[in-house]
């Protein structure tokens, strides 16, 4: 089948196009800019509608992953990447299996997540990104006129990654990375491979599981762990032996709004909504998600993190 | 004044909260002509009927609870009977007539197996056509069909009799009295029918007839029912409000003691409206679903050993020491003279049959001596454990209804203070105002015949998973413990044995063997060092020692290489250490055995094999006793697991608990009726190994993961033999989709586990671990050994919540 990808740049983009070629799927990207050399690479903008559906014009099915992930975007810029881009796809889509991927912060009331299901999308705090991600989702729900599995996957990681890996390793080694209450909350993630490999099952679920249709489904490894451990692993995959520092996380939150209103320019060290989403538990409850797409994550974290040192030992970030 | 029975309309009804369609008027032949009653009734179908009878001066509204919750499978039929609620107001009715009655309307309107259900002055009209009527089964709540002796007329009922005319039918006094004493929400539906001084003649016929002594005109037949009920052999439950002030826990006593066999719910906040109480309906169900399935079983046999004080006359005038404790030694001789004087100083301040007693002793000679003076009254020891803690005790204590309590000078007045036995009569070893004596007393005690039935004894639980709870045991489940001890502990034919446990001193007239108490604490089995129990036995042979793992710890480790002989060492309460078991092997030099067994059922198993384990992981408990039944069953329902699986472990044996005292409810959470016979459900899991029973740890305990459940003790053990340290593996999270953490004890708070200490543990776990943490490990008053992971499961959610 040909499958439209967009934001095949990004971490999992390049996993879930990876694992569609490897099953024998054409795979169409979408971007702002030629990146590759692959003729199947159709560029334009995702906020223009009518380019969006000329380039899916002769695709079986969507996958859509663009979006703008900053720490403090402008809204308009978050509103037109997340919110209008996701319409259009929605949009050009017309009915054909579409996969759509959101974020649990969607659903992030600043309380801990232990086990806990995919609830509403109903983020109403000032972080723009997650914002703009939950009117996005709540869009496609509301407006999917065809088979759409929304799919939420939990902090995503492994080689190449610059969001995650990439800041932990820069703060790092600018002294500057600080835990809450010692990094004690309890977090899941995904590897990306498994992040890649449920995108994909999602596809496919989009022909032949109607239950798993129009309702967002958390993904993750389902096997959480400290964040001060996964810190302290991911450091020490790239050969850091650093003893980050803690301070109590009411106050990190307080830092966090200080910063953001500080910062007038550029991305703050620090935004009050990291600083709360480090600070509690992130953990779901994965059965309903792992019973409708009838997917299990395959790597796994420790065989990730065996993953990440191998690749690390090659490539330092960025 | 003559007036139909009228029912009410139906929005009236529905104003009530009662289906209207229940509502329906029968009229039925008497000797006396036709009578028409008010009836609301769930209407035919099932097959069995559950007739109800309201008292004074209340009508078959008080029922609602029954009528609504019983379920589908018994329909509910309860009358206003004549000149009360809706009924026909006609001539004042005596209590026979009522009888008459109730037998008239029961045989002409009802048909199929019929359960009696009463309250108050209903009960003796239930009671009275139980004769006729043959009930199945029988429910009595908050009523009489005796004055208990040496009780007043309850305050209530005498001054509403003194002025009956004026306080219940002039004027709405009694009616809004006794509504009162429910929720608010019940209130108009029960003065509803009694609005008018018309409509009230019947309750005040109904009080003027209760008969106050020998001359009343109902006397004789009030006389005829306590005698029914006597020769009533079904199930019966008594459902009991604790703050009933007219019908309080002295009735509740008295009908415990006319009819043995009952099952009690006493709710300690309800009061005399107890039909009214919320799950009443719920509990009816569920009772009469296992009443009629598996009644109270008493093993052919059974009956014939009677109780332990009929071997008491074998030790007469036996100079033979029975217990030596740190206060001194009490011969046979001693404690059958001493108890009958406090015996007959018991009866002699009232003590009957069946009442129950608060022990208030600490564990001494004396407990030994005013134990068995309670058992020679019949009456029925509340051993009161102070390790649970004072409030705990309180509780408990309370609870039990007791009306008497024996102390000494300082618990009796604690126990005064904390008002933990209100209104009971205090006795004690001492001369103190207020206080009976029980060292003196004029001539020898009534004997007393005493029934495998009747209650031997209320203890409690060790509340290390929960809260302590009161486990009742009749004299026919001691005797068969006694022989099941016997063989386990070595002591056929008498011996010595010493215990950390202070209450296993009372096992020692049971089993007729000498008990040798160590000078500890009760509540500090690990300060019994090798040098306390070489004293405690002091050259004496002892059979066997029967020890918590606290203490054998505490023995082993100050041994220093010396040797204290007892053949037989049994080590209580799971889970125990391989290396406790081989250093009380070497101390000893003789046998250890870990024996399972719990306060409701004890023992179960043999102990023997400690050190083996099986394919699933978990500790051998040694082979089923003879005579015990076990089953394995699913988690998740009362299935039994396929062979060589493990679930949640079922018991049941002749010498097992008859209930948790009072508490049905709680009795019924913790049974299942397998194959016609109830079984205790243990709480603990584990499986069959080539006849051993392996021990996995308590049910509460079971880490409920998406990849199935795990047995927390299955996820410590690997780790533990790893690392060396004790550890206990905790689930966080929903059940279902815990993921699994791992405390390795430290003497620091909960923090999370450096990786030096982390790693090895994930490396040496059979399952995936997403947290590892140091810390305390919060264990049991009465052992000190077993963990709390229930409370340890909570402070690791809220550390790895975050905040």
């Amino acid at each position: 089948m040909r499958v439209l990808l967009t934001g095949a740049t990004s971490c999992l983009g390049r996993a879930v196009a990876q694992a569609l070629r490897d099953r024998g799927d054409e795979v169409v990207t979408f971007q702002r800019h030629r990146a590759g050399r692959a003729p199947s690479d159709r560029v334009g903008d995702i906020t223009n509608a009518p380019a969006v559906r000329s380039a899916a014009v002769d695709c079986d099915a969507l996958v859509h992953l663009a979006a703008l992930v900053a720490p403090r975007p402008r809204w308009s810029a978050a509103y037109q990447t997340n919110v209008v881009g996701t319409a259009n796809v929605l949009e050009a889509a017309a009915g054909r299996p579409l996969v759509h991927v959101s974020s649990p912060s969607v659903a992030f009331g600043g309380h801990p997540a232990t086990g806990e299901v995919a609830l509403p999308a109903r983020y109403q705090g000032h972080d723009r990104y997650t914002r703009s991600k939950a009117i996005a989702e709540r869009w496609v729900l509301d407006h999917a006129t065809g088979p759409v599995v929304v799919l939420r996957p939990h902090l995503v990681w492994g080689p190449g990654d610059t969001q995650l890996i990439g800041r932990i390793i820069e703060r790092a080694d600018q002294g500057r990375l600080v835990l809450p209450d010692r990094g004690r909350a309890l977090i899941d993630t995904t590897y990306v491979d498994d992040a890649a490999s449920a995108v994909v099952a999602g596809l496919d679920r989009c022909f032949d599981q109607p239950a798993a249709w129009g309702r967002p489904l958390v993904v993750s490894g389902g096997d959480p762990r400290t964040l001060a451990e996964l810190v302290e692993r991911i450091l020490s995959a790239y050969g850091r032996t650093i003893e980050p520092r803690t301070i109590p996380a009411p106050v990190l939150g307080v830092l966090g709004a200080t910063f953001e209103r500080l910062w007038l320019r550029g991305e703050p060290p620090l935004t009050h909504f990291a600083a709360r989403q480090l600070s509690v538990a992130h953990w779901f409850d994965q059965r309903q998600t792992r019973d409708l797409l009838g997917w299990a994550p395959r790597v796994g974290i420790e065989e990730g993190f065996a993953r990440l040192a191998r690749y690390a030992s090659s490539n330092e970030p960025r | 004044m003559p007036q139909a029975a009228q029912a009410p309309s139906a929005i009236e009804l529905e104003a009530m909260g009662l289906d209207p369609t229940w509502s329906k008027l029968v009229t039925f032949e008497t000797a006396s002509g036709p009578v028409t009653w008010h009836v609301l009734d769930t209407g035919a179908g099932p097959t069995t009927t559950v007739l109800c009878v309201h008292g004074n001066p209340t009508w078959s509204y008080l029922w609602r609870e029954l009528l609504e919750g019983l379920g589908p499978n018994y329909r509910v039929v309860a009358v206003d009977q004549s000149n009360m609620g809706y009924s026909e107001r006609s001539h004042p009715r005596i209590l026979a007539e009522r009888i008459d009655e109730l037998i008239a309307f029961g045989t002409t309107y009802l048909d199929g197996p019929l359960i009696l259900a009463a309250h108050d002055w209903g009960g003796p009209v239930a009671v009275g056509a139980a004769a006729a009527l043959n009930p199945v089964a029988l429910i009595l709540a908050n009523t009489a069909v005796a004055k208990p002796k040496g009780v007043a007329v309850p305050p209530l009922i005498a001054a509403a009799r003194s002025v009956v005319d004026l306080s219940c039918r002039r004027t709405p006094a009694f009616v809004r009295g006794t509504a009162q004493m429910t929720d608010a929400r019940h209130r108009r539906g029960l003065v509803a029918p009694y609005r008018t001084p018309e409509r009230r003649e019947g309750v005040a016929q109904f009080v003027a007839d209760i008969p106050l002594g020998p001359g009343d005109p109902s006397q004789a037949a009030l006389e005829h029912c306590a005698e029914v009920l006597a020769g009533l052999d079904v199930p019966t439950l008594l459902w009991w409000g604790g703050k009933d002030p007219v019908f309080h826990d002295r009735f509740l006593s008295d009908l415990r003691r006319r009819v043995p066999h009952a099952d009690v719910e006493r709710l300690g906040d309800v009061g005399h409206l107890s039909p009214l109480a919320s799950g009443f309906g719920d509990l009816v169900g569920r009772w009469l679903d296992q009443a009629l399935l598996a009644p109270h079983g008493v093993a052919p046999g059974e009956l014939e050993l009677g109780s332990i004080l009929d071997r008491f006359a074998a030790h007469a005038g036996s100079t033979e020491v029975l217990y030596r404790g740190p206060e001194g030694a009490l011969s046979w001789a001693e404690l059958l003279d001493r108890s009958a004087t406090a015996a007959a100083a018991l009866q002699a301040a009232g003590l009957e049959p069946g009442e129950r007693v608060a022990m208030l002793v600490p564990p001494s000679i004396e407990l030994l001596v005013a134990t068995c003076a309670v058992w020679r009254c019949g009456a029925v020891p509340v051993v009161a454990d102070a390790s649970a803690g004072l409030g705990q005790l309180r509780r408990l204590v309370r609870a039990a209804g007791t009306t008497y309590a024996i102390g000494t000078p300082v618990t009796l007045r604690v126990a005064q203070a904390l008002r933990m036995v209100p209104g009971a009569s205090l006795a004690g070893f001492c001369s103190s105002p207020g206080v009976v004596d029980l060292r003196h007393a004029e001539g020898p005690p009534m004997t007393v015949a005493t029934s495998s039935m009747d209650l031997a004894a209320v203890v409690h639980t060790s509340g290390a998973t929960g809260p302590a709870k009161a486990v009742a045991y009749r004299h026919g489940a001691l005797l068969a413990q006694r022989t099941a001890l016997e063989d386990l502990l070595g002591l056929s034919g008498g011996g010595a044995f010493t215990t950390s446990f202070a209450a296993f001193m009372l096992l020692a007239p049971v089993l007729e063997a000498r008990c040798l108490r160590p000078d500890i604490e009760v509540d500090a089995p690990s300060t019994l060092d090798f040098d306390t129990m070489a004293s405690t036995l002091s050259g004496d042979a002892v059979g066997c020692a029967w020890l918590s793992p606290a203490a054998a710890a505490a023995i082993a480790s100050s041994a220093l290489g010396r040797h204290l002989p007892i053949p037989t060492t049994l080590l209580a309460g799971a889970p125990i250490s391989s290396t406790l078991v081989q250093a009380m092997e070497a101390v000893t030099q003789g046998e250890v055995l870990a024996p399972w067994g719990m306060t409701e059922c004890l023992p179960i198993t043999d102990g023997t094999a400690p050190l083996l384990s099986g394919p699933l992981g978990g500790s051998s408990t040694g082979a089923l006793l003879p005579g015990v039944s076990l089953k394995v069953l699913e988690l998740d329902d009362d299935r039994e697991v396929q062979a060589g699986s493990w679930g949640e472990l079922v018991v049941a044996t002749a010498w097992s608990f008859d209930g948790y005292d009072q508490s049905v409810r709680r009795t019924l959470d913790a049974t299942v009726v397998l194959d016609g016979v109830a079984h205790h459900r243990t709480g603990d899991v584990g499986y069959l190994d080539d006849g051993l029973v392996i021990h996995l740890g308590r049910r509460a305990h079971v880490l409920f993961t998406p990849e199935g459940p795990l047995a927390s003790v299955a996820v410590e053990q690997p780790i533990e033999l790893v690392l060396g340290r004790r550890v206990a593996a905790v689930g966080v999270g929903p059940k279902g989709t815990q993921v699994v953490v791992i405390v390795v004890e430290d003497p620091g708070g909960l923090a999370l586990a450096p990786a030096p200490t982390r790693d090895p543990v994930r490396a040496a776990s059979t399952v995936s671990v997403a947290a590892v943490l140091t810390g305390r490990l919060p264990v049991d008053h009465r052992h000190q050994s077993k963990i709390d992971r229930a409370a340890l499961a909570a402070a690791a959610t809220t550390l790895l919540e975050g905040r």
